[in-house]
C-alpha cells in the first residue's frame, strides 16, 4: 500500500470517528443530565401514583401517553398504510398528484399550527372540548405523512418482477398485493409506524391545544375529557418552582427516553422476525 | 449445397431433424392471428405492422437484434403490456378466433390462459411448494394442490431435485433451478400457450439444454412463444421462426417482422436479405 493511500485511510476513519462522536455525544449527555436530575424522583411512586401536588407520581400521565399512541396507531396507522398502498399499487393521474400534494402540505406543517387547526375545529366548533379523539386525530395528522411516505417507499422496493410474477399467473392485483408485495414489504412498514410512535411520544405541540391535562386518571372516553401524558408533565413541572417539580419533570422526560427506546427495539425485533419470515417464506 | 467461397467464416445454424424440419409452409391451425399489429410506448412506435400467426402446438421462435420490440410483441400476446401507463395497441390480434383486445375480455383471464417465463428467474419470496400452488389456490382452480405441485414440478423436471425440501425458499434454488420452478408454476395454471423471454439467458449451457428439452416435451401439450438471442437454440427447438428487426421511419425507430416460416426454411434459405446476415452473423 502507498503512503498516500494508507493516509487517505487514517484521515478517513477520523473524519468517522468525530462524525460518530458528533452523533453520539449529544445523546448521551442528554441521557446523563436527564437521569442525574430525576435521580430525586425516582422510585415505584412514580408508577403507583397519579400527578398531584403531594407525591411525585406519573401514573395518569403514563396511562394517557400509552392510550394517545394507542389511538396514534389505529388511526395515523390504517389510514397511512392505506394511503400509502393506495399511492403505490393503484393511483394514477390527478388522484395520485391530488394526494400527494396534501401529503406533502401535511408534512411541512408546523406541529403547533396543526394543533391550533385541531383546537379551532374539533375542540371549539365541534364542542368536543379537550379529548382523547382531538388529541389522537392531531397527533395522527403529524405523523401521517411519515407513514404514507414509508408504506408507499416500501412497496415500491419491492422488485417488478414479482407483480409481473403474479400478473403473469393471472392472479388478481389484490391477491397479489395482500400474498406476496405486502409481507415482502412489512419490516419497512412496520419501522414507519415505530418512527410515527416515537415522534408522537416526543410531541406536545399538537396536544397542548387539544387534549388539556388532568390529574385523574385516563378514561377511554374519546369527547369531553381531558387527558394526561408525560410532555405535558415535563413542560409544566419545569417552570415550576421546587426541586421536587423539576424532578418530576426529569422523571416525565426519562420515561419517554425509555418509551423511545421500548419502541425503536420493539420495531427491530418485529423488522427482524417479518424479514425472517419472509425468507422463510410460507404460505 | 456449396459453401459461398467468400464467407467461409460464418455459420449457419442448421435445424435438427427431429422436430423442426418437419413444419408446414403455412401456419394450418392459427392460435395468435396477428394481423398489422401496432404498439406505442407513449409517441414512440415500437411495433410496426405486424402479422403473424402463430400455430397450435407449436414452437414458435421470435429472433433479432436487440431494441426490435421482440419482448414488446411477446407481451402483447397476453396483455402484459396492460400494465404500463401510457401505451397503445392497434390492429388485429386474435387469440382462438377472438380479439384478445376486444371489450370485456378481463386480463387477468387471458393470462390464466397465456403463462409467461420471464428472462430472469423471478420465484415469489415463497416456498418452492408455494411458489406452484399460490396461482392456483388464488385463483380458485379446483384440484388437490399436494397432487399439482407433484404434477407441475415433474413436468418441469425439477421434482427429483426438490421433492425432499419443498418447504425451503424458493431462493435457496440455482438458477437454472428457479427457472425451472417458473416454468413449473406457470404450468400450474393450466395455461394453453407458454410466452417465454429468453428463458435460458441467465443459465448455463447445460441448464438451457435441460430447458430447451422441456420445451419439446411441452410441446405436445403447448403452444409455446420464445424469444431468443441464440441462433442455435433457436434452430434447435423451433417449427418457425419468426424475425424481427428494426427500421428508421421519418418519426423515428420501430420493430417491424421481416419475415416468418418454418425454421428450417427461415434457416437455409432465407428470402430477406436482412434475414440472411442477422443468421450468419454478418449483421453490422
Ligand atoms: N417500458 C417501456 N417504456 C418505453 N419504451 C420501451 C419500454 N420497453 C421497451 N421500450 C422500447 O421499445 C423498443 C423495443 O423494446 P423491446 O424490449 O421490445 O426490444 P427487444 O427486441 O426485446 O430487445 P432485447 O433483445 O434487447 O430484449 C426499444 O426501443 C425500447 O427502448
Ligand atoms: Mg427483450
Amino acid at each position: 500500500m502507498s503512503l498516500k493511500r494508507r493516509l487517505t485511510d487514517r484521515i478517513f476513519w477520523v473524519v468517522c470517528g468525530v462524525a460518530f462522536l458528533l452523533i453520539a455525544a449529544p445523546s448521551i449527555s442528554v441521557l446523563v443530565s436527564v437521569f442525574h436530575q430525576a435521580v430525586p424522583a425516582l422510585g415505584w411512586q412514580l408508577f403507583s401514583h397519579r400527578t398531584n401536588a403531594k407525591a411525585t407520581g406519573l401514573q395518569n400521565a403514563i396511562l394517557g401517553s400509552l392510550i394517545l399512541l394507542g389511538g396514534v396507531l389505529v388511526v395515523a396507522g390504517s389510514v397511512g398504510v392505506a394511503a400509502g398502498i393506495y399511492l403505490a399499487e393503484y393511483a394514477t393521474g390527478r388522484t395520485e398528484k391530488l394526494l400527494r400534494f396534501f401529503s406533502e402540505i401535511l408534512a411541512g406543517m408546523p406541529s403547533i399550527v396543526i394543533g391550533y387547526i385541531a383546537y379551532l375545529t374539533l375542540v371549539v366548533q365541534f364542542h368536543w372540548g379537550y379529548s382523547l379523539l382531538a388529541a389522537v386525530i392531531a397527533l395522527s395528522a403529524l405523523v401521517l405523512p411519515y407513514i404514507v411516505k414509508t408504506t408507499e417507499v416500501a412497496l415500491r422496493q419491492v422488485p417488478t418482477a414479482i407483480r409481473e410474477a403474479g400478473a403473469g399467473l393471472g392472479m388478481p392485483r389484490t391477491a397479489t398485493l395482500t400474498r406476496m408485495l405486502l409481507p415482502t414489504a412489512l419490516p419497512g412498514i412496520v419501522s414507519g409506524l415505530i418512527v410515527a410512535l416515537a415522534i408522537s411520544t416526543g410531541e406536545l405541540a399538537p396536544l397542548l391545544f387539544t387534549a388539556g391535562f388532568t390529574d385523574t386518571n385516563p378514561k377511554l372516553q374519546l369527547l369531553h375529557q381531558q387527558v394526561p401524558y408525560l410532555t405535558n408533565v415535563i413542560y409544566t413541572d419545569i417552570s415550576l418552582p421546587g426541586s421536587r417539580a423539576h424532578a418530576t419533570a426529569a422523571a416525565a422526560g426519562l420515561l419517554s427516553l425509555l418509551l423511545l427506546v421500548i419502541l425503536i427495539t420493539a420495531g427491530r425485533l418485529v423488522a427482524r422476525r417479518a424479514r425472517r419470515q419472509t425468507a422463510r417464506m410460507s404460505l | 449445397m456449396p459453401e459461398p467461397s467468400t464467407q467461409v467464416s460464418y455459420s449457419r445454424p442448421v435445424p435438427e431433424a427431429g422436430g423442426a424440419a418437419q413444419a408446414a409452409p403455412e401456419v394450418v391451425d392459427a392460435v395468435f392471428d396477428i394481423a398489422d399489429l401496432n404498439f406505442w410506448y407513449g409517441a414512440n412506435r415500437a411495433l410496426r405492422d405486424v402479422s403473424l400467426r402463430i400455430g397450435r402446438q407449436e414452437i414458435t421462435a421470435l429472433i433479432g437484434p436487440s431494441g426490435c420490440g421482440k419482448t414488446t410483441f411477446l407481451r402483447c400476446l397476453n396483455r402484459m403490456n396492460d400494465l404500463l401507463p401510457d401505451t397503445r395497441i392497434e390492429g388485429r390480434l386474435d387469440f382462438d378466433g377472438e380479439p384478445l383486445y376486444r371489450p370485456g375480455v378481463q386480463a387477468i383471464e387471458i393470462r390464466r390462459r397465456i403463462g409467461m417465463v420471464f428472462q430472469k428467474p423471478n420465484p415469489f419470496p415463497k416456498s418452492i411448494y408455494d411458489n406452484v400452488a399460490i396461482a392456483p389456490k388464488v385463483n380458485g382452480m379446483k384440484v388437490n394442490l399436494d397432487d399439482l405441485v407433484e404434477e407441475s414440478l415433474s413436468r418441469a423436471a425439477l421434482w427429483n431435485e426438490v421433492k425432499d425440501k419443498l418447504k425451503q425458499s424458493a431462493f435457496s434454488l440455482s438458477g437454472g433451478q428457479q427457472q425451472r420452478l417458473c416454468i413449473a408454476r406457470t404450468i400450474a395454471v393450466k395455461p394453453e400457450v407458454i410466452l417465454m423471454d429468453e428463458p435460458c439467458s441467465a443459465l448455463d449451457p447445460l441448464a438451457t439444454i435441460r430447458i430447451e428439452e422441456l420445451m419439446t416435451e411441452l410441446k405436445s401439450d403447448y403452444t409455446i412463444v420464445i424469444v431468443t438471442h441464440n441462433m442455435q437454440q433457436a434452430a434447435r427447438v423451433s417449427d418457425r421462426t419468426a424475425f424481427f428487426t428494426v427500421e428508421d421511419h421519418p418519426e423515428g425507430r420501430s420493430g417491424v417482422l421481416v419475415e416468418s416460416g418454418p425454421t428450417h426454411k427461415i434457416f437455409t434459405a432465407p428470402s430477406d436479405q436482412r434475414t440472411d446476415d442477422y443468421i450468419t452473423g454478418r449483421f453490422g
